[in-house]
C-alpha cells in the first residue's frame, strides 16, 4: 500500500457515449472515477474495446466527457478557456504506441525533439542543439542520432525519442498509451527501467495503459482493471497477483503464460465474447462471461466499493 | 517428417538473413521459434511454404518433407501440397479473408478447390470445422462478413480453414499476438487439441516466450538469422547456452517477478 500523497489529477464519474448506427448509443466509458498522485504510476489494464483509449483522450482534453469532470490541481478542465487549455497541455504529455506514426517522417531527430519547446516559445535561439543533446542523454541515446530520420532507427530508439520529446516540456503527468507493446521483450524491459528512473528523478506521475497485467504490476503503484467501459477493480500494484479479487481480474491472471510455470498447468481463457458496448447489460457488465454469475448479477449493477484499505472492486460476491 | 539441412537464405544483393539453419521434426511435434523482430524466424516458415517474399532465394541447403525435397517443386506440385498437407495460420487471419465476401462463400470455395466435394458437402464440412473450434454458431459465422466478427473469432475461422484437410504440418506465424490475453489462452488450448486429435505437427513462430514455452516440445531461440539455442523446451528454459537467451528469459514480465519500484 502506498501513501496517498498529493492528488494532481482527478477524474470524477466520467461518461463518454458515441452515437452508433440504428439510433443506438455506444458507451465507451461509463462512470469512471480515478485519481493520479504525484510521482506515482496509475496502470490501466483491459482488453481491446474496454474504453482505455477513450479515457486517455478525455484526460488529454482531446475528447470532451458527456458527464463528469476532470480536475487538474482542483481546477475543472472543461471550464478552461482555449488559451488556458493550450498552456495546460505543457503539463500533460503523451507517449504513443507507434512512435513512427507520431513523428514527421521528413524531420530529423533534432527538430522532432525540440518542436514542443519551440511551440511554447521556451527555447532561445542557439540553444536548440544543446537542448536536444541533453534530451538524448536523458534517455540514454548517443548524441549522433541528432541528425538521423525516424525511419533509420530501431523501434526501441524511436520509443526513447518519443519519451524524450514528451518530457522536453517537463510535464507533471506522462500518459503512455501501450507505449511498449510494439517492442521486443528485452527492449521493453529497458524502456520500462528508463521510465521508472525518470519518474524517480523528476517526480513525474504516469498513467500507463497496457494489456499485459504481468508487465504493469511490475512498476505501477495503483492498477485499474477495466471491462466494457467500467472500472471493475482498483488496487495497489503489488497486490494484483495475490489479492486481485474481481472474477475478471482473476481471468486475466489465469490467462497468463509464464516461462517459469509448470507446463501442465491448465491455462484458462474466458468463454464467450465481450458484449457489444452498444447495448450495455443492465446488471454487471461481466455477467455474461462470469463463472459465478447469478440472477442478482444480471439485474443489478454492482457498485465499486472498498473491500480492503485502498482496494476497490465492483462485484456482488465481494 | 520434416528435415531442414543447412538452409541459407539471401535476399538479392544483401547478406544472408538466415544462415545454416537445421531442424528436424517428428510427426505431431510442436516446435516454437522465438526471437526478436528481424531475427529471421518468419523467413524460416515462409521458406518451408515456398513463399519467400520478393527476391528471397534459398542459396544453400535443402528442405525435406515426408522424404521429398521441397526446394525443387514445380508451381503445380506446390498447389497440391499447400492448403492440404501443409497449411498456414497468419498473425491476422482476418486480413487474409476477402472483406466483401461472406465467410461461407470463401470457405466453400477453398474446400472445393482442394477436393471433389460438392458445395453442400463443403458447407457442412465447414460448419463442422467451425464447431470444432468452439465457435458458438457455425451457420451464423458462415453467413457473416469478416468485419462482423471479432478478432478472436476471425482468428478461429482462419485456424478452422487451415485445419480442414487435417494437414500433416501446420505453420503458424504469430497466431495469437494480435489477440487479447483471454482469447489467446483459448486459441492456444484449441491448437493443442488439434494436435491431440489429428497428430498435426506445428511450427510456431512467436515473440511471446510464455506461449512458446507452454506449447512446444522443442524450442529454438534465434537472433540475426542464427540459431542461438535449440533443444527440448525444458533444456532451453533451464539450461540456456547463450547469454542472449538468458537475457531474453530474464526480460519476460512475470507475476511474482522483480518490481521496478
Amino acid at each position: 500500500m502506498f501513501e496517498k500523497r498529493e492528488c494532481i489529477l482527478q477524474a470524477n464519474h466520467l461518461v463518454r457515449q458515441f452515437p452508433a448506427p440504428k439510433k443506438k448509443v455506444l458507451t465507451a466509458c461509463n462512470d469512471i472515477s480515478l485519481e493520479v498522485y504525484r510521482g506515482k504510476t496509475l496502470g490501466i489494464v483491459g482488453e481491446s474495446g474496454c474504453g482505455k483509449s477513450t479515457l486517455v483522450r478525455m484526460l488529454m482534453q482531446l475528447e470532451q466527457p458527456d458527464r463528469g469532470e476532470i480536475l487538474f490541481h482542483g481546477k475543472n478542465l472543461a471550464e478552461m478557456t482555449a488559451k488556458e487549455k493550450w498552456l495546460n497541455r505543457q503539463k500533460m504529455q503523451m507517449v504513443f504506441q507507434d512512435p513512427l506514426a507520431s513523428f514527421h517522417p521528413k524531420r530529423k531527430v533534432i527538430d522532432i525533439l525540440t518542436e514542443p519547446l519551440e511551440n511554447y516559445k521556451r527555447l532561445k535561439k542557439g540553444e536548440k542543439e544543446a537542448k536536444a543533446k541533453e534530451l538524448l542523454r536523458m534517455v540514454e541515446l548517443p548524441e549522433d542520432l541528432l541528425w538521423r530520420y525516424p525511419h533509420s532507427m530501431s523501434g526501441g530508439q524511436r520509443q526513447r525519442i518519443g519519451i524524450a520529446r514528451a518530457l522536453s516540456l517537463e510535464p507533471e503527468i506522462l500518459i503512455c498509451d501501450e507505449a511498449t507493446s510494439a517492442l521486443d521483450v528485452s527492449v521493453q524491459k529497458t524502456v520500462i527501467e528508463l521510465l521508472v528512473r525518470l519518474q524517480k528523478e523528476k517526480h513525474i506521475s504516469m498513467v500507463f495503459i497496457c494489456h499485459d497485467i504481468a508487465l504493469i504490476q511490475s512498476f505501477a503503484h495503483q492498477i485499474a482493471v477495466m471491462y466494457l467501459g467500467h472500472v471493475v477493480e482498483l488496487l495497489p500494484g503489488e497486490q494484483v497477483g495475490s489479492h486481485g479479487a474481481h472474477p475478471y481480474t482473476q481471468a486475466l491472471l489465469q490467462a497468463l503464460f509464464s516461462v517459469r510455470d509448470d507446463r501442465r498447468k491448465e491455462i484458462e481463457g474466458l468463454e464467450g465474447e465481450v458484449p457489444s458496448p452498444c447495448d450495455l447489460p443492465k446488471g454487471c457488465p461481466f455477467w455474461s462471461r462470469c463463472r459465478y454469475g447469478t440472477e442478482t448479477c444480471r439485474e443489478e449493477k454492482p457498485k465499486l466499493k472498498e473491500i480492503a484499505p485502498g482496494h476497490l472492486a465492483a462485484c456482488h460476491r465481494l | 517428417m520434416l528435415e531442414i539441412r543447412d538452409l541459407t537464405i539471401q535476399y538479392e544483393g544483401q547478406p544472408p538473413v538466415l544462415e545454416h539453419f537445421n531442424l528436424s521434426m517428428k510427426k505431431g511435434e510442436i516446435i516454437s521459434i522465438a526471437g526478436e523482430s528481424g531475427s529471421g524466424k518468419t523467413t524460416v516458415i515462409r521458406a518451408i511454404l515456398g513463399a519467400l517474399a520478393g527476391g528471397g532465394k534459398i542459396t544453400e541447403g535443402e528442405i525435406l518433407f515426408l522424404g521429398e525435397s521441397l526446394t525443387e517443386k514445380s508451381p503445380k506440385e506446390w498447389r497440391t501440397l499447400r492448403g492440404t498437407k501443409i497449411s498456414m495460420i497468419f498473425q491476422d487471419c482476418g486480413g487474409t479473408l476477402n472483406p466483401i465476401r461472406k465467410i461461407g462463400s470463401q470457405y466453400v470455395e477453398y474446400i472445393c478447390t482442394h477436393s471433389r466435394a460438392s458445395k453442400q458437402e463443403a458447407w457442412n464440412r465447414a460448419v463442422q470445422m467451425l464447431k470444432k473450434m468452439h465457435l458458438p454458431d457455425g451457420e451464423a459465422v458462415m453467413k457473416s462478413y469478416p468485419h462482423q466478427l471479432s478478432g478472436g473469432m476471425r482468428q478461429r475461422v482462419g485456424i478452422a480453414m487451415a485445419m480442414t484437410f487435417q494437414p500433416r504440418l501446420l505453420l503458424a506465424d504469430e497466431p495469437t499476438s494480435a489477440l487479447d490475453v483471454t482469447t489467446q489462452a483459448r486459441i492456444v488450448r484449441q491448437m493443442m487439441e488439434l494436435r491431440r486429435d489429428y497428430q498435426t505437427g506445428i511450427i510456431m513462430v512467436t515473440h511471446n516466450l510464455g506461449v512458446a514455452a507452454y506449447m512446444a516440445d522443442k524450442l529454438l531461440i534465434m537472433q540475426n538469422g542464427k540459431v542461438l539455442d535449440q533443444g527440448s523446451t525444458e533444456e532451453v528454459l533451464h539450461n540456456p547456452k547463450s547469454d542472449y537467451t538468458r537475457k531474453l528469459l530474464a526480460a519476460v514480465p512475470e507475476m511474482e517477478g522483480a518490481r521496478f519500484v
